[in-house]
Parts: C-alpha cells; sequence; structure tokens
C-alpha cells in the first residue's frame, strides 16, 4: 500500500504540474488602461490640436552636409579577428565600401522623393505627434475597401513595408476586397514624437495605435505586425477584441508558463508538440538558448542602459550602421554570421538598406527607439502578464524559416485559441516584408481573406 | 527590471554551463601561442625597450574637434537619474570639461612618471610599467605583479603605486611594481586571431615576467585582473608566491552550489551579516546583475559591432565609461541625476583612463577579452575548476560587484589565509582608496611571506577574520 503511494504521490505532484499550468490556473486580469494618458509636455495638454496634417520626409541640405562630414571625418577602425566573419560582430572590413556608398553615392534628394512616392500624415495623440502613412487604393464599385493597421519593429521602421505595399494595395478579380493601409512609426520611431516620461511600454503604445485609428474614423480594422509591431499588435488584439477583427503576425511568440512548460514536454517527446519537418526550428532546445544568448546582448543592453548606448550611435553613423545593419545580417539568416561581408547583398539593395538607416539618423530617434525595451521589459510591464491573457480575435501567423524563434500552433493556440492559420514558408527572415515583399503580401491577403469569411459567417447567424 | 529577461538568461546560462560539461577540452593552453602576425614569428624580438605615453597634437585637435562638434543627445526622461543608462543632462559639462580644461599635456606628463617598456611576448608588445623606490640594505625587494580590467587601465593604480612601492625600516621587504596592460588594452598589442582570453593572458604574463628576469612573484588583480591572477595562481602555482584580489571570485560547481543553496538557506553559507551581498534569489542581487550586465552581454557576444561607434565618438566613449564607473563605484549612483561620478574620482582621473582607450584607439580589442573568455572554449579548459594551493588574501568591499564567502572561496584557494570586509568601497578601489588598498596588498605580502617561512603548508585553516 505504501509503495503504491510513494510511487503514486510523485506522479500525482508531476501530473499537476501541467493540470494547474494548462487548465487550472485562471488567467490574470485585463490590465486597466489609461486611455488618455499623456506622454507629451504636460503644458500642451490644454491645447491639443487634434487635426491629420499631412506631412513630407526632408532631408535637409543642413542635415546631409553634417553626415557626410561624420563619415568623412571617421577614425580608422580596429581590424578584425582574422578568419571571423560576423562572428564577432560587424566585421569592420566591410565599413569603408558602405560608409563610402553613403557619403558619396546614396542620392538623398532621390531617395527623399522616393520616401514621400506614398502619403504621409501627423496627428497627436496623447500628446505624441504620430507619424503615419496612408495609402488607399482606388477601387471599383463592388470592391470593399477594409483598412489594415501595419506595424513595423526595431530596428526597421515603415521603409520595411514599400515593396509590399503595392502588393498589399493591388486590386484584383479574385478578391472582393482591397486594402487601405495605415502604417505608423513606432512612438519614439521615425518621425513619430517620443514620451517625455517613463512608462511607454508595448501595452501603452497598443492604446496610442488604438487612439489613432479612431482619429482616423476606422471602427474595425486589421492589424499586422513583426518585431515590436507583433507584440504591439498583439496587445491591441488582447485588449481591443471589437476593434480588431483580424490579426496578422510574422513574429507570433508566446513566452508564458504554459508555453514553456509545454516546450519542455516537446523537448522529450516532440512528436507531441510539433510536425517532425518543424521539429528542428525549435529543438534541440539547448541549441535554442545558445543562439539566444549569443544573439539577445543588444536586448540585454537596450532593456537596461538604452540612454547609455545610444549617446554613440546617436552621434557616429559609422557606429550606428554597423549596430543596425548587423541586425539585418544575422537576423535574415543566422548562417550570414560566417560570411565576410555578412551576406548584406543577398535580398537588399545599398539604397534599400540605407534608407531605413536615415529614418533613425535624421531623426536622431535610435536612443527613443531602444527605450521601448527597457519600457516593455520593467517589472512593471511584465507583471501585466499579457502573455496569459487569450487573444479572442481571429489569428494567422506566418512563419519564415530563420525568423528568431518558432512556435508549433500547439502552443501558439495557448495564447492565440483562435488561430485559424500557420503559413510555413522556407525561406525568409526576419524582415520578412522587406525581404519577400510579395509572399509577405500574399499571405496577408489570404489572411484577411479568410477572416472576413469568418466575420461573414458570425455574422450571419 | 527582472522578471522575464531575468527567466530568460538565468535560463540560458544554465543550459549552456550544463552543456558544456560535455564537451571534450578543446586544446590546452599553449605556453608559446602566437598571438601576432604569423610572418613576425620568426622575427623574435626579446629586447625591453623604454616606452613613453605621447598625447600627439594630430589627436588632440582631432578630439577637440568630435567633442566640440558632438551632435546633442535627445534629452533624458523626466524625474529619472541614471535608471536609463548616462543621462545626457551632464553630458554637454564633460564633453566641455575634456575639450577645454582637461590638460593634455599636463596629464601626458603625469601619465608618463613612472618607467614604462615595451617588450615582445608571443608575438604581441607588452606594454608595461616596472617601478620601484630606493630600498633600505636589510629589504628584500619582491616583485608584485599587478593587473588591472576593464574599463580600467594602469592609471588605476597612479595613485597607489607610491604607497605600494613605501619604503618602510619596519618592513623587511619593499615592492617592485610591475603593471602591465593587458593585450588588446591601452598600448599593448592586440591579438590577431581568435582564442587570446583569460587563460591564455595568464600564460603571457607569466612569460612577461620570466622575461624579465623573476621566478617567483606576488600577484595582485581586480577585475578581469583577479580573473587572470587566479589562472596563473592555478596554472604557474609554484611561481606564485601568494595571491591577493578585491574581486575574490570561485568559479567552480561547487561554489556555484553552494550560492544557490545559500540562496535559500544563508547561515552555513555566509556571515549573516553579509549575506545580502550573495543572496542570488531573493531578487535584489539577481535585479542587479540584469539591469548591470547588458554590457557584459553585448561584448561577449558583439564586440566589434558595438566598438565601431566607440571609436568613433568620444562622448560615446564617455557616456559607456562614466556609467559603469557610476554604478560600480556605488549602486545608490543609480538614482542620482549626476551619477555621483564627482564624488570619489576627479574629472581628469577619469578622463586619464579614458585617454588610455580614446589614444591607443583600443575600445574594440578591449571589448574583445569577454567574447574570448565567455566562451564554451574557456569553460572547456577546466581551469576555473582546479583549485590552487597558492596562499592567497580576499579584500571585499561594500560595493563591489559580487561577493562570495570564505567557504565559496575555499573551494578554489585551498590557502585562503584571511579576508578583510569593509563597510565602504566599491569596483575601483585601488583608484577609489589607493592607501586602503595599498596597506591591505602590503599586510597580505608581509602575511605570505610569514607562511612561506613557516614552512608553507597549508592546512586550510582560516586565520581569524578580518573586518576591517
Amino acid at each position: 500500500m505504501s509503495r503504491l503511494l510513494f510511487i503514486a504521490l510523485p506522479l500525482l505532484v508531476l501530473a499537476s504540474i501541467p493540470l494547474y499550468l494548462l487548465v487550472l490556473k485562471s488567467p490574470p486580469p485585463m490590465p486597466k488602461l489609461d486611455l488618455e494618458e499623456w506622454w507629451g509636455p504636460p503644458e500642451l495638454k490644454q491645447k491639443q490640436d487634434t487635426s491629420i496634417k499631412p506631412f513630407e520626409i526632408t532631408f535637409s541640405e543642413t542635415m546631409v552636409k553634417e553626415l557626410k562630414e561624420r563619415i568623412k571625418k571617421r577614425r580608422p577602425f580596429a581590424p578584425p579577428l582574422e578568419g571571423v566573419g560576423f562572428k564577432y560582430g560587424f566585421n569592420s572590413k566591410q565599413l569603408d565600401s558602405w560608409l563610402k556608398y553613403w557619403a558619396e553615392e546614396y542620392p538623398f534628394a532621390e531617395r527623399q522623393k522616393f520616401l514621400n512616392q506614398y502619403p504621409h500624415f501627423k496627428t497627436n495623440i496623447q500628446g505624441l505627434n504620430i507619424h503615419f502613412m496612408r495609402i488607399t487604393p482606388k477601387v471599383p464599385k463592388d470592391v470593399e475597401i477594409v483598412p489594415l493597421l501595419l506595424l513595423h519593429g526595431w530596428p526597421g521602421s515603415v521603409r520595411e513595408f514599400y515593396e509590399a505595399i503595392p502588393h498589399l494595395t493591388a486590386v484584383s478579380k479574385d478578391r472582393n476586397f482591397a486594402l487601405e493601409i495605415i502604417a505608423p512609426s513606432l512612438p519614439g520611431y521615425g518621425f513619430s514624437d517620443a514620451a517625455v516620461r517613463p512608462g511607454l511600454a508595448a501595452a501603452e503604445v497598443a492604446v496610442i495605435f488604438k487612439n489613432l485609428m479612431a482619429r482616423l474614423g476606422y471602427k474595425q480594422y486589421y492589424v499586422q505586425g513583426g518585431d515590436w509591431g507583433a507584440l504591439i499588435g498583439s496587445a491591441m488584439a488582447t485588449f481591443f477584441p471589437k476593434e480588431i477583427i483580424g490579426f496578422h503576425s510574422n513574429m507570433a511568440l508566446t513566452l508564458s508558463p504554459a508555453a514553456t512548460f509545454l516546450e519542455f514536454v516537446g523537448a522529450l517527446f516532440p512528436s507531441l508538440i510539433v510536425e517532425p519537418e518543424l521539429a528542428n526550428r525549435l529543438y534541440p532546445l539547448s541549441e535554442k538558448y545558445s543562439t539566444l544568448l549569443e544573439e539577445l546582448g543588444y536586448m540585454h543592453i537596450q532593456a537596461t542602459k538604452p540612454d547609455t548606448v545610444g549617446i554613440g550611435l546617436t552621434d557616429s553613423p559609422a557606429g550606428l550602421l554597423a549596430y543596425i545593419l548587423e541586425k539585418f545580417s544575422t537576423w535574415t539568416n543566422p548562417d550570414f554570421r560566417s560570411k565576410e561581408d555578412g551576406g548584406l547583398s543577398y535580398r537588399w539593395t545599398k539604397d534599400q538598406l540605407i534608407d531605413n538607416l536615415m529614418l533613425y539618423w535624421s531623426t536622431k530617434s535610435i536612443v527613443t527607439s531602444m527605450r521601448l525595451y527597457a519600457e516593455s521589459f520593467s517589472s512593471r510591464h511584465f507583471d501585466l502578464k499579457l502573455d496569459e491573457i487569450q487573444v479572442q480575435v481571429p489569428t494567422w501567423v506566418l512563419q519564415a524559416k530563420y525568423e528568431l524563434a518558432y512556435q508549433p500552433p500547439c502552443i501558439l493556440k495557448l495564447k492565440y485559441p483562435k488561430l485559424v492559420n500557420a503559413s510555413v514558408i522556407e525561406d525568409g527572415g526576419h524582415f520578412l516584408s522587406f525581404e519577400l515583399p510579395e509572399i509577405f503580401a500574399k499571405d496577408v491577403l489570404k489572411a484577411i481573406g479568410e477572416f472576413r469569411k469568418l466575420k461573414n459567417v458570425k455574422t450571419e447567424l | 527590471m527582472g522578471g522575464l529577461f531575468g527567466l530568460v538568461i538565468t535560463s540560458c546560462l544554465t543550459i549552456e554551463l550544463l552543456a558544456s560539461q560535455n564537451t571534450e577540452p578543446a586544446y590546452k593552453l599553449d605556453p608559446n601561442a602566437w598571438w601576432g602576425p604569423e610572418c613576425t614569428k620568426y622575427h623574435n624580438d626579446t629586447s625591453i625597450r623604454p616606452f613613453e605615453i605621447v598625447f600627439h597634437d594630430k589627436m588632440i585637435a582631432d578630439l577637440r574637434y568630435r567633442l566640440n562638434n558632438h551632435r546633442k543627445p535627445v534629452p533624458p526622461l523626466e524625474g529619472i537619474g541614471f535608471e536609463y543608462g548616462f543621462n545626457s543632462n551632464i553630458l554637454d559639462g564633460w564633453l566641455r570639461f575634456w575639450a577645454e580644461e582637461y590638460p593634455f599635456k599636463e596629464r601626458e606628463i603625469f601619465l608618463n612618471k613612472y618607467p614604462q617598456y615595451v617588450t615582445n611576448i608571443q608575438g604581441l608588445d607588452i606594454h608595461f610599467i616596472k617601478y620601484r623606490q630606493k630600498a633600505y640594505a636589510h629589504q628584500e625587494i619582491v616583485p608584485l605583479l599587478i593587473l588591472h580590467g576593464w574599463p580600467g587601465s594602469v592609471r588605476e593604480f597612479y595613485e597607489t603605486i607610491p604607497h605600494l612601492t613605501s619604503v618602510n625600516k619596519s618592513r623587511d621587504f619593499a615592492v617592485e611594481v610591475i603593471a602591465p596592460t593587458l593585450p588588446g588594452f591601452g598600448y599593448s598589442d592586440a591579438a590577431v586571431r581568435p582564442g587570446l582570453g583569460m587563460h591564455e593572458i595568464a600564460v603571457v604574463f607569466s612569460n612577461l615576467m620570466k622575461r624579465l628576469g623573476y621566478k617567483k612573484y606576488y600577484v595582485q588583480g581586480g577585475d578581469w585582473g583577479a580573473f587572470i591572477g587566479s589562472s596563473i595562481a592555478t596554472s604557474f602555482p609554484n611561481e606564485v608566491l601568494g595571491y591577493h584580489t578585491n574581486l575574490g571570485l570561485s568559479l567552480t560547481q561547487k561554489a556555484l552550489s553552494l550560492t544557490l543553496f545559500g540562496s535559500l538557506f544563508p547561515s552555513p553559507v555566509v556571515d549573516p551579516a553579509l549575506a545580502d551581498r550573495t543572496d542570488l534569489l531573493s531578487g535584489h542581487i539577481r535585479d542587479a546583475m540584469i539591469t548591470e550586465f547588458g554590457y557584459m552581454h553585448i561584448q561577449a557576444t558583439k564586440p566589434d559591432t558595438l566598438g565601431i561607434a566607440m571609436t568613433d565618438s568620444p562622448g560615446g566613449l564617455l557616456a559607456y565609461f562614466l556609467q559603469l564607473i557610476s554604478t560600480g563605484t556605488r549602486s545608490y549612483f543609480l538614482n542620482l541625476e549626476d551619477g555621483g561620478i564627482d564624488k570619489y574620482y576627479t574629472r581628469d582621473q577619469l578622463l586619464d583612463n579614458i585617454m588610455m582607450y580614446w589614444a591607443p584607439k583600443s575600445i574594440t580589442t578591449s571589448f574583445r577579452i569577454y567574447a574570448e573568455s565567455l566562451n564554451r572554449r574557456t569553460l572547456a579548459l577546466g581551469i576555473s575548476e582546479i583549485p590552487t594551493p597558492v596562499p592567497t588574501i580576499t579584500i571585499h568591499a561594500s560595493d563591489e560587484i559580487a561577493y562570495q564567502s570564505p567557504l565559496l572561496l575555499r573551494t578554489k584557494f585551498t590557502n585562503l589565509l584571511y579576508t578583510t570586509n569593509i563597510d565602504t568601497g566599491g569596483h575601483f578601489l585601488a583608484l577609489e582608496m589607493p592607501i586602503l588598498f595599498a596597506n591591505d596588498v602590503l599586510n597580505a605580502i608581509a602575511e605570505f611571506r610569514n607562511w612561506h617561512a613557516k614552512g608553507g603548508h597549508g592546512n586550510g585553516e582560516l586565520l581569524p577574520n578580518n573586518n576591517g
């Protein structure tokens, strides 16, 4: 009898862990959000301007001249160690060609024109002037225009969407709808103002964008996001299921205790958790954690000392280029770490990547962009336990081969119970819309098509 | 700030530690490893050449230009001190001081006050100070190898050297200081190929001491100097007469287990009065590690990326360094708008140290010590696991970044003679409290000499704890 207890008791304890995590544990409460939290200077609160003003990106002559001077006057950089490629970070042997191009060949006026090809605007939300692009397609009478909020991340910008937008907004016989794109710059990024006081984390950015869409007159809309855009979009879908009628993410991740538990279960019994041909995107776990440790140094320092590391990056264009382009190398394909040129010419032209850099350099927004990490990785934000609150909005994920982390549907469903589909592609990395604009757009349109079908079914009922 | 991030980092580190246990040692330490260009290997120059630090006019003009044309930083968030890092409100003041008040020529003369040399060890020109004062006839001259760390330099020792080398009739010895610059730092060459981690640097310094004619010597180290010193004491125990450190740490698995155990049950592991200096699970220490070790994480993984901005922007380099010096000196400086930087140091002192990185352009190569030492290869060498019988004495400042009790230290330093705990002082102890530091080192050397005179057998018994 006692021997039975001896075996049964530990088994019961073991079984209770998943039972608790997966079934019994009640989700945390929905956070109390202040929809009118003020992020700007207090003196402006009384005279808030709610107009929507057209905006044009300008690369002023002064700014360009100064940038070129700084690039030309750069100090010589320490040579890389022998034979290391990008394994110790950006290989300084590559810098000269990049910097020479930036200072002498990058056509500033042309690129300014290029960046202004889509209509830009600014409007003040909760004290911050939020920059956004709005692209509205011309459609025949029987085609419905549906709004899509498109959210970028770090170290990206709205620039990541330029090649995808024509495909996203295309009118097609195969669809009874066409997308109207609203692509804002995150607060503290590019041409959007930064908060003047602490506290503006992903959850609060979600509030700002909800208010932005309300300002623009949208009652219901779809959201697409990658990187921080995925986290912010996910927060929006969590908080505002009435407004958000579909959420598409190309970096779907959930980090709840239950998710971690399932990942560990899958380490022992992979077939329970993941399709065999996708198992190597998650397992072995030791490799995954090893890679994370190797690659998350930037996240660690940005989540703790953004204002320190940002000073050099604000001052040195070479420093900023190396810091940001290192991510465009490694996050596109981790094998690029062995390449001496970091594989940077694989998918992009120099103009494309420097366009994105210019949105950080010309606006001096690198420091404020990094603060999003410090704010969102604070214990205050973590204690909201957003990962443990389910999203009641239809969700669709696109999973590129070299995205930084992968989770299979059974894990994602812990957070996204209305997961409609997970598109797995054998190509592409973190900056998917930028890298594979057509494939990206196709998947987003497919997702919205499905979301619309679900919506119609619901309303018919 | 802990939570999710702490969980991820801790899991990664734990799994990394466990995974590395199974790797076969990649290679053993090579006493003749060549770190310079291949082509220089056969022209081995063993001369010891005098060296002088020079702040060239061109370098000064360029630096001033950059400082005066520094791109105005973004203002800090309202109502904070250094919680998000270096508070940019004080940047302008510092840069103006550096450009207009820091007396370059005077400082150059100051930095050359001690005789300096370079000599080529294993392909690298190693810069070092070698200095002693005139001793009495009855006194034995004892060599002390003193090792700096990051973001320090030999500059950290300038105020303590006169006291360390002071000649006191009542002592039967006088100290000759040998203070090298770590490879890749300051005016020492950097390795051209991967692999020069802390244990390999220990080999370089053992060879340096041989080059200088010392068969046996004492070692003192803080920060990386502590790890390198500990490595020298482990790999070359017959050379080291005694090891003194202000960052005593055992990196053995035993110590790690005891630390975790001590987090739950402190009293068998650590003096209750000092328990909160070591508790890993309470949140206080763990949180401090998360908030303060970002620099270590990025330098250990992407040194060359970060190095570019730091090579190009003196303001960037200054902010980076001063933030670390701030929090490394007193943890409460985190909440001060000026980071408390002017409290215990003069601006000249701190800028001298920064010049040792700016002038020789060694910031990137200095970062690499993290990448080369915090990796599986270094772990696989297993040297940190091996205890050393070299007599050891430690001093523990109140705001040092890490603390281990004697119980833990003895898992590595089997002849730990005594430890001193002070309720003041920070990470940069030699610079902050040069007299106290020097006295502790001199007392230690006297104790080591006693120990050797008595036959030098360690019975592992700890002398009464010295709580100064």
